[in-house]
C-alpha cells in the first residue's frame, strides 16, 4: 500500500487536519484561538499565552515559593481584562505558615491590584479540585492559581486532564504551582520551570537587590496541533511591574537602563516653561 | 446543695424546690437524685425552644428565674392559624404532654403576666382589663422576684400581688429594691419588656409539613428545592431579594436543625438558593442527623433588599460581576465563609495587621485612608507568624551577611534597608479593640452553625499570636535580603546590637 507517495502525503496531511479538527470538536476546544506552533516559537511570546490553558509552574524548592507566585501572577495578570476580573488563588489552609499567604500590600507593590486576587483556603485536595473546577467554569474569572506545596496527592493524569478540558471549554486558564524535580504525565499544555536568579543591582544603590529576575525553562509546550521540539534555551526575565522583559546584558552600563518605564501620557511642564504658555 | 427541680411524685411527697438536700433526704431516704448539669440542660432546653418556632417565629428563652429558662413565644398574629388562642395553647401543651413532658402554659398580654399565670394559674388565657384582677389573686412569687424579696414581702403580710397595688412606691423601692417595682410594672404592662428571639426572624418563608416524617437528606433537599421556588415567587411579588437563607428542619423529637447560607448580593433565584444549600449540605457529613424523622421544613429569607425585575435581553449590560458573586456564594457555602477571602487594607503600619482577610460574601467598604503606599517594598507572600532566624550581621545596624532559616544556611549578597517600623504608641490603649473581629453578617445570622466550624489555627482578620514578642511594644528594622540563588526574603531585627539583650532576627515574608 503506497502511502509514501507525494500525493498520498498530501491526503494524509489533510486527513490529519480533519482528524485534528474532529478531536478538537470532541474536546470542545477552540482551535482557532490557539496559535500555530510556528508563530509561538519565541518563548517570550508565550509569556502572554492564549486563554484556556492549563499551566504547570515548577520550582525546584519550596523556599523559592515567592518567585513561583511572582511568575504565576505575572502570567495570570495578562488574562485580566475584558469581562474577566478576578484571579483566584487556592492554597491548603494548613500550609499558610509553611509558604505564607499572598500579601495585599505586596501585590500592590508587585503591580497587581490586591482587590483582584481572591484567596481560597481549602481543607483538602478534593476541595481544592472542586474549587478549581467551579472557578474555571466561571466566565468572570481570569485565572485560577493553585499552590500545591504538599506535593501531588490526588493530582494524577485524570485530574489534570479534567482540569485542562474544563479550562479549554470555559476559556479560563489554570496554573498549578508545584515544587520539586519529579515530573509525571500531565495534561497541562505548558510546563514552566522557574528559578529565581540573582538580580542586577538597583541602579541607585549597588548593594540593593534590583528588579526580580527569573530563569525560566519551557519544558513542555503543547499548543494546537504541533509536536514542537521543546525549547531548550533558558529565558532570563525581569519583572518590571507592568510585565516581563528579557533581562538586559549585564555589561551594559547601569545608567542606560531606566528603572521605571515612563507613562505614555503628556508630561506636565513647569510654570516657567514656554511650553505651558503655548498650550 | 439544694433541690432545683422535682417530678410529680416528689411533689406529692411534700418536697419543695429550694429545699436543702439533707432535709429532703431526711424526709425521703430513698430519694433518687441527679446533679444538675446546667450547661447541658440549658443547651437541651434551647434546642427544645427552637423547635417551637414551628408555632411562632419569635421564640425566646428567659433564663432569669428557672435554672434552664422559661420558654416564651410571641403569638401575635399567629393564633388564628391554629383556630384561636385556646386551641393554640391546647395544641402546644398537648403535643408536649404526649412526648411525656410535665408542662404548664398560659397566654397573657405581657411577658410577666404570662409567666405568673403559667406558674400559678396554668392553662388560662387572660387579656385586657381582666388581667389586673386575675393577677391580684396570685401570690407575690408570681412576679418573678428573688427569694429574699418574696420572703420579705410575705413577712410583711403582703402575700398577694393585689396587696401591692396602690402602695407607696417609694417605700416599696426602699425596702425591696427597684426590681420589685420593675417586675410589677412589667407584669401589668406599665413597662415594656422585650422578647429577644433566639432564631433570626424571617421576613419571608415557605414551609411544608409532612404527614409522615422524612429522613433522607435527598428528600430534604428535594423539598428545599420546591420551597425555594415558592419563596422566590413570594419575594418576586414583593420585588425583594434576600441575602440570608435559613433552612430549618423540625424533627419529630423536638429538635430543630438550622442550615444557613449567605449570598454576596441579594437574590431570589430558586436555582441559586438551592445550589447553595446543596453545597452547604455537602459539608454536613455526619452532622446530619434526622433522628426519628423530620416532620416539617421551613425555608426562611432574611436581610432583604429591594430587587427589581430585570429584563434579560439583547441589550443587557452584563459585566460579569453577578457571575463572580455567584461563584463566591457557591464556594463559601461549600468550603465555609472563612475559606474564601479577600485582602482588606487596614490603616496601620504593622505589616501583619495591615491586611485583614475578609470573607467575600460579607464584603465591607475599604477605608480610603488604609490604601497601601505602592512605593513601599512589601513581600508577595507573608508568613502569618514571623519565624526566628539565626543571623550574622554587621554591627550596629547593618543588613545580615549570613542567615540560617529552617536549618538551611543562606549567604546574603544584596540587601536593602533598614525600614524602621515603630510600635504604634497611639494604639497601645486600644489593643483589645483592634484585635476584636468586627461583627460580620454571617456570624449574626448563623450563630451556631458556622461559628463552630471556624478552622483552628488560621489567622482570620486578626493578628497572629506572636508568642515571642509584643507587636505593640517593639520597634522592628526590616531588610530585604537576596541570597546567592536570587531568593529574596523580608527579615527584621528586634532590638539593637550593644544593648543589654541581644537583638533577635525574624523572617517575615518572601519577595518574588
Amino acid at each position: 500500500m503506497g502511502l509514501a507517495g507525494p500525493a498520498n502525503s498530501q491526503t494524509t496531511r489533510t486527513d490529519i487536519e480533519a482528524l485534528r479538527l474532529r478531536i478538537a470538536a470532541l474536546e470542545n476546544r477552540h482551535v482557532l484561538s490557539v496559535p500555530d506552533d510556528t508563530s509561538a516559537g519565541d518563548g517570550l511570546a508565550l509569556l502572554t499565552p492564549p486563554a484556556g490553558l492549563l499551566h504547570e509552574v515548577f520550582t525546584d524548592e519550596q523556599r523559592a515559593a515567592g518567585a513561583t507566585l511572582g511568575f504565576a501572577l505575572g502570567i495570570a495578570r495578562s488574562y485580566l481584562g475584558g469581562g474577566r476580573k478576578a484571579i483566584l488563588y487556592l492554597e491548603l489552609a494548613a500550609e499558610a505558615q509553611e509558604i505564607g499567604l499572598p500579601y495585599g500590600h505586596g501585590l500592590m507593590s508587585y503591580g497587581i491590584d490586591p482587590d483582584r486576587l481572591v484567596i481560597g483556603r481549602v481543607a483538602n485536595m478534593s476541595e481544592l479540585f472542586w474549587a478549581m473546577e467551579e472557578a474555571i467554569a466561571c466566565r468572570s474569572v481570569a485565572a485560577v492559581i493553585a499552590d500545591l506545596a504538599v506535593g501531588n496527592r490526588g493530582l494524577d493524569f485524570t485530574a489534570s486532564r479534567r482540569l485542562s478540558l474544563r479550562a479549554a471549554a470555559a476559556g479560563t486558564s489554570a496554573l498549578l504551582l508545584r515544587y520539586g524535580h519529579d515530573r509525571e504525565a500531565s495534561a497541562a499544555q505548558l510546563r514552566w520551570r522557574v528559578r529565581p536568579a540573582p538580580s542586577r543591582a538597583d541602579p541607585h544603590d549597588q548593594a540593593a537587590p534590583g528588579r526580580p529576575r527569573f530563569l525560566v525553562d519551557i519544558e513542555k509546550r503543547r499548543l494546537g496541533g504541533g509536536r514542537a521540539s521543546p525549547d531548550t534555551s533558558t529565558l532570563v526575565l525581569d519583572w518590571t511591574g507592568h510585565g516581563f522583559v528579557a533581562a538586559q546584558d549585564r555589561r551594559q552600563p547601569a545608567a542606560s537602563h531606566r528603572w521605571r518605564t515612563a507613562p505614555s501620557r503628556p508630561q506636565p511642564a513647569a510654570l516657567g516653561d514656554r511650553l505651558s504658555e503655548a498650550g | 446543695m439544694r433541690l432545683a427541680a422535682l417530678d410529680f411524685l416528689a411533689n406529692r411527697a411534700g418536697l419543695v424546690v429550694g429545699q436543702s438536700l439533707s432535709d429532703a433526704r431526711a424526709l425521703l431516704p430513698d430519694l433518687v437524685l441527679r446533679e444538675l448539669d446546667e450547661g447541658f440542660t440549658t443547651q437541651v432546653f434551647a434546642d427544645f425552644a427552637d423547635w417551637h418556632s414551628n408555632a411562632s417565629p419569635i421564640v425566646a428563652v428567659h433564663d432569669d428565674v428557672a435554672p434552664w429558662g422559661d420558654l416564651m413565644l410571641d403569638i401575635t398574629g399567629v393564633a388564628h392559624l391554629f383556630g384561636g388562642e385556646e386551641k393554640l395553647l391546647d395544641r402546644l401543651l398537648g403535643r408536649l404532654r404526649e412526648l411525656g413532658f410535665t408542662v404548664t402554659g398560659a397566654i397573657a398580654d405581657t411577658i410577666g403576666a404570662a409567666w405568673a399565670l403559667a406558674h400559678f394559674a396554668p392553662g388560662r388565657i387572660i387579656g385586657g382589663s381582666e388581667l389586673v384582677q386575675v393577677l391580684a389573686g396570685l401570690p407575690v412569687a408570681a412576679l418573678r422576684l428573688t427569694e429574699s424579696q418574696v420572703f420579705g414581702l410575705v413577712q410583711m403580710g403582703l402575700k398577694q400581688v393585689g396587696q401591692l397595688y396602690g402602695r407607696d412606691r417609694k417605700a416599696l423601692q426602699a425596702r425591696f429594691g427597684q426590681s420589685l417595682l420593675l417586675r410589677l410594672d412589667q407584669a401589668l404592662g406599665g413597662i415594656e419588656e422585650r422578647i429577644t428571639p433566639r432564631l433570626p426572624i424571617p421576613d419571608y418563608y415557605a414551609e411544608r409539613r409532612f404527614a409522615e416524617p422524612i429522613g433522607y437528606l435527598d428528600d430534604v433537599l428535594m423539598t428545599m428545592r420546591d420551597l425555594a421556588i415558592q419563596l422566590g415567587l413570594r419575594l418576586g411579588t414583593a420585588q425583594q431579594g434576600a441575602q440570608g437563607f435559613h433552612l430549618m428542619l423540625y424533627r419529630v423529637d423536638h429538635k430543630v436543625m438550622t442550615l444557613s447560607v449567605n449570598a454576596a448580593r441579594a437574590t431570589r433565584d430558586p436555582d441559586h438558593i438551592a445550589s447553595l444549600f446543596v453545597h452547604r449540605s455537602d459539608r454536613l457529613g455526619s452532622e446530619y442527623d434526622a433522628g426519628f424523622g423530620i416532620d416539617s421544613i421551613r425555608l426562611a429569607a432574611t436581610s432583604l433588599a429591594p430587587l427589581a425585575d430585570v429584563q434579560v435581553g439583547a441589550f443587557g449590560t452584563d459585566d460579569g460581576a453577578a457571575d463572580l458573586d455567584r461563584l463566591f456564594d457557591r464556594m463559601s457555602s461549600r468550603l465555609g465563609p472563612l475559606a474564601v477571602v479577600r485582602s482588606k487594607p487596614v490603616d496601620t503600619h504593622i505589616p501583619e495587621r495591615a491586611v485583614r482577610l475578609e470573607p467575600v460574601v460579607a464584603r465591607t467598604d475599604d477605608d480610603p485612608g488604609a490604601r497601601p503606599d505602592p512605593d513601599l517594598p512589601r513581600p508577595l507572600r507573608l508568613l502569618p507568624a514571623p519565624e526566628p532566624v539565626d543571623v550574622i550581621a554587621e554591627v550596629p545596624d547593618g543588613p545580615p551577611k549570613r542567615m540560617v532559616w529552617r536549618r538551611v544556611s543562606y549567604k546574603v549578597l544584596k540587601a536593602s534597608g533598614p525600614e524602621r517600623i515603630e510600635a504604634e504608641w497611639w494604639r497601645s490603649g486600644q489593643r483589645l479593640a483592634l484585635l476584636e473581629a468586627p461583627p460580620s453578617r454571617e456570624k449574626k445570622s448563623d450563630p451556631r452553625d458556622d461559628a463552630q466550624r471556624k478552622r483552628p489555627g488560621l489567622p482570620v482578620g486578626e493578628a497572629s499570636p506572636l508568642a515571642d514578642f509584643d507587636p505593640d511594644a517593639v520597634t522592628r528594622d526590616y531588610y530585604i535580603v537576596e541570597d546567592d540563588g536570587g531568593r529574596r526574603f523580608w527579615v527584621f531585627r528586634v532590638g539593637l546590637y550593644g544593648a543589654e539583650s541581644r537583638p533577635r532576627w525574624f523572617l517575615h515574608g518572601f519577595f518574588a
